[in-house]
């Protein structure tokens, strides 16, 4: 199947699943900047139950009631999780980096290339279903760090427009778009 | 079969994936698949598999694994 974006909205994407890789790498990061995206990015001590509550979201708990089985569920799979969803996320990175009528070296300053240029990317089975859980991974970070709730969407178009908050929450519902439209496309 | 799956309701996962999870992890027919979705959508949360406690740990990590929010007990508890 391909799919067509805009040529910002795959440099987006990019940046974003970047970010991703290192949350799920733990790796700690400065997100003092002044991109509120950023502001997904950070934490991670691993192993131990994280405090995060988007880490918790993407690695929760295995047992509701046991604190013990819990730890052990755990210990036994967070690391192949974490490396299940950064193979996801790498995958996503690699087919964005083919996106056809894309600079090869994804430099967007040029004068003769526009952010609005259209890009198709082709992606096999093994692909849309990294792009799937990537998705995910991202809504849940996202969600989780706006603290999105269900039935909420006039909370966020109530929003200033100068709220980065609202930025945040459309960059959101875009890519719960992208999901919505690549599931009804591979669904049997 | 003295243990459980359960895959809990969150504001985030599109119900069409939620959907779509059910049908590629287990196999499930659109039907069923659709029927967990909304129990989990409207009860909270619903009992997606069940087995030994070992068979639910792989369930749950891959529901984890997924995106989707799950843990495992004892049925009927």
């Amino acid at each position: 199947m391909s799919a067509k974006f805009h040529l910002a909205e795959t440099e987006l994407l990019a940046s974003l699943v970047g970010q991703l890789l290192d949350l799920v790498h733990g790796e700690q990061k400065d997100s003092s900047g002044d991109d509120p995206l950023a502001a997904v990015v950070g934490f991670g001590p691993e192993a131990e139950r994280p405090t995060d509550p988007v880490l918790l979201r993407l690695f929760p708990d295995g047992y509701h009631d046991d604190d013990e089985a819990a730890a052990d569920f755990r210990r036994f799979t967070e690391n192949s999780l974490r490396e299940a969803k950064a193979n996801a996320a790498a995958m996503v990175l690699a087919s964005l980096a083919t996106a056809e009528g894309a600079r090869p070296d994804g430099d967007v300053d040029d004068a003769d290339v526009n952010q609005s240029d259209k890009v198709r990317i082709d992606l096999d089975e093994e692909q849309s279903t990294a792009w799937l859980r990537t998705l995910t991974d991202l809504r849940l970070a996202l969600g989780t760090r706006l603290g999105v709730e269900e039935g909420d969407e006039e909370h966020w178009a109530a929003l200033p427009a100068d709220d980065p908050r609202r930025h945040v929450h459309d960059v959101y519902a875009w890519l719960g778009w992208v999901q919505e439209t690549l599931v009804r496309a591979i669904s049997p | 079969m003295p243990w459980v799956t359960i895959v809990w309701n969150d504001p985030v996962n599109l119900m069409s994936y939620v959907t779509y999870v059910f049908q590629s992890y287990f196999g499930y027919p659109k039907k069923k698949a659709e029927k967990l979705m909304l129990d989990v959508h409207e009860k909270g949360k619903a009992v997606v598999s069940a087995g030994s406690r070992e068979e639910m740990e792989r369930d749950t990590e891959a529901m984890h694994s997924y995106g989707l929010w799950a843990t495992l007990q004892k049925e009927g508890e």
